[in-house]
């Protein structure tokens, strides 16, 4: 009935999942043990969640199957894992590896069973121990790879093992996580995205997702760079925008003389005084992304309408 | 008479509050320090709870569990005036949602009498 990874919990009558897992020993943060403050959340793999244990969940949450075991009553089996869980890794063989700017280049993976939603990220594994987060711009229903968009820094690890790669290379990768993807968003909502660099991959692929999916409401996006080879998908955006009328697509060039700032953020919180109703998508650097969430919910934006991944330095 | 906690509509009720409340906290430069550290979307999640706790509504918080949830902020220097400003958020938020003063009242004596817990004393 209840299984923790590959291990069977007992779980008895009228017990929550989170009453059996102490009871077996195996180590389950929890707080309020009420439903609300989410210290005891875990997910799915196998199984659906009762609806109640889920409420307050995003709906990207919900999608992946994450619960609170605290409130959770089974009526089915279910196979649960700790939130954070990747999984296992999986053998994934470079098929294309090529600059998009100076410091970016577009890797394309082939790796079989990778079940994923645009926007997400995945581990990234070179030689066994290297390991890192990127995110996904390609569609699972339109692309046979995998597609990333890697910006490389000078003295960054995996940067350099990156640089040195060719196709026909041999990989691992793991995941997919994050939330960040086309969901719980409605088809005519206004859909803004915003992001710096390589932020760019997730919203890519959430907007060819949400194009795919036939939202309807307008959709723009803020892509922002320190030069103009930095706007890398720039031809492509624009010709995009021209062909779908719902599509606008804003580059922001890094002006340092303007009053505000002039990155994307600053121009992006002057152009959008009103969030209310919009479903927001935020990647990047994390800075950007800590001060747009902040700003869009003070100015009105509900935290469930913001789906936000930051380009941690951790990696 | 319901309690309290179905007196103010439930767990809907602190749906509507939670986002009004935590807007006024982040707004309110007194204690908007304390809430730095925390991602914001688990930052709702506290809310949440602590709304739930001070409407009166389920929780299986023990005096020990507030200590440890507050033990690193009254590390950073949490007082007395904090708690204070907190309360009178929460009364705020109530009162913009239309709720009577009289269970305003009596969400502030729940949220006050864990003051001695929170501050760790
Ligand atoms: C959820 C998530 C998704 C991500 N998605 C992407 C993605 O789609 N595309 C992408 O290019 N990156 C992405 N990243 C960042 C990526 O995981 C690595 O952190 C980055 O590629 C650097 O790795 P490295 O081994 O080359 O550098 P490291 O060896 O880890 O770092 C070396 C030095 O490079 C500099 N550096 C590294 N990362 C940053 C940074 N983010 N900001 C400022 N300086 C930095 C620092 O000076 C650091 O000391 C993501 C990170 C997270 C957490
Ligand atoms: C007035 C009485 C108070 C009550 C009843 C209360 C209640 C709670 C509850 C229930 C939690 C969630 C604990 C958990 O499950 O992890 C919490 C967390 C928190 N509280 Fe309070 N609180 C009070 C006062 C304050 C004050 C005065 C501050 C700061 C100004 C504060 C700041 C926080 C922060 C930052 C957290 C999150 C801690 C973390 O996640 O590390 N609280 N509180
Ligand atoms: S312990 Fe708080 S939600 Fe489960």
């Amino acid at each position: 009935m209840l299984k923790f990874e590959d291990r069977s919990v007992e779980l008895r009558l009228g017990e929550t999942v989170l009453e059996a897992l102490e009871r077996a020993g195996i180590d389950a943060p929890s707080s309020c043990r009420s439903g609300n403050c989410q210290t005891c959340l875990h997910r799915a793999v196998e199984g659906v969640p009762p609806p109640e244990s889920q409420v307050g969940l995003t709906e990207g949450q919900k999608a992946l199957g994450f619960f609170l075991p605290c409130v959770c009553l089974p009526a089915s089996p279910l196979t649960i894992t700790r939130p954070d869980d990747v999984g296992a890794r999986r053998d994934a063989v470079i098929r294309a590896i090529e600059p998009l700017a100076p410091d970016v280049i577009r890797l394309r993976v082939d790796a079989d069973d990778f079940a994923y939603r645009p926007g997400q990220f995945l581990e990234l594994v070179a030689d066994g121990d290297l390991r890192r987060h990127y995110s996904l711009a390609s569609h699972p229903e339109d692309d046979p790879f995998l597609e990333m968009h890697i910006r490389l820094y000078e003295n960054g690890r995996m940067s350099r093992r990156l640089g040195e790669f060719k196709p026909g290379d041999r990989l691992h990768v793991a995941g997919p996580s994050g939330t960040c993807f086309y969901e719980g968003v409605h088809e005519e909502q206004r859909l803004l995205l915003i992001g710096a660099g390589t932020g760019l991959a997730p919203l890519y692929g959430v907007l060819r997702d949400a194009l795919k999916r036939g939202h309807l409401g307008p959709i723009r996006l803020y892509h922002g760079a320190r030069s103009r080879d930095g706007l890398y998908l720039d031809e492509e955006l624009k010709a995009l925008s021209r062909t779908r009328a719902h599509v606008d697509y804003r580059p922001c060039l890094l002006d340092p003389n303007a009053p505000a700032g002039g990155d994307v953020a600053a121009t992006a919180l002057h152009a959008e005084q009103n969030v209310k109703d919009s479903a927001i998508f935020l990647c990047g650097g994390e800075n950007l992304v800590k001060r747009l969430k902040r700003d869009f919910f003070m100015r009105g934006a509900s935290m469930k309408d913001i789906r936000s991944d930051a380009f941690t330095p951790q990696g | 008479m319901s309690n309290l906690y179905e007196r103010l509509g439930g767990e809907n009720a602190v749906n509507a509050a939670v986002e009004l409340f935590y807007r006024k906290v982040l707004a309110d430069g007194r204690i908007a320090r304390f809430f730095d550290g925390v991602d914001m979307d688990q930052q709702i999640a506290k809310q949440k709870s602590f709304l739930t706790m001070a409407f009166g509504g389920p929780n299986n918080y023990t005096g020990a569990d507030m200590r440890n949830a507050h033990k690193r902020l009254v590390a950073k220097g949490l007082n007395d005036s904090h708690v204070d400003a907190v309360i009178e958020n929460l009364n705020y938020t109530l009162r913009d949602l239309g709720v009577p003063e009289k269970e305003v009242k009596e969400v502030a004596a729940i949220a006050n009498s864990v003051r001695d817990d929170v501050l760790n004393r």
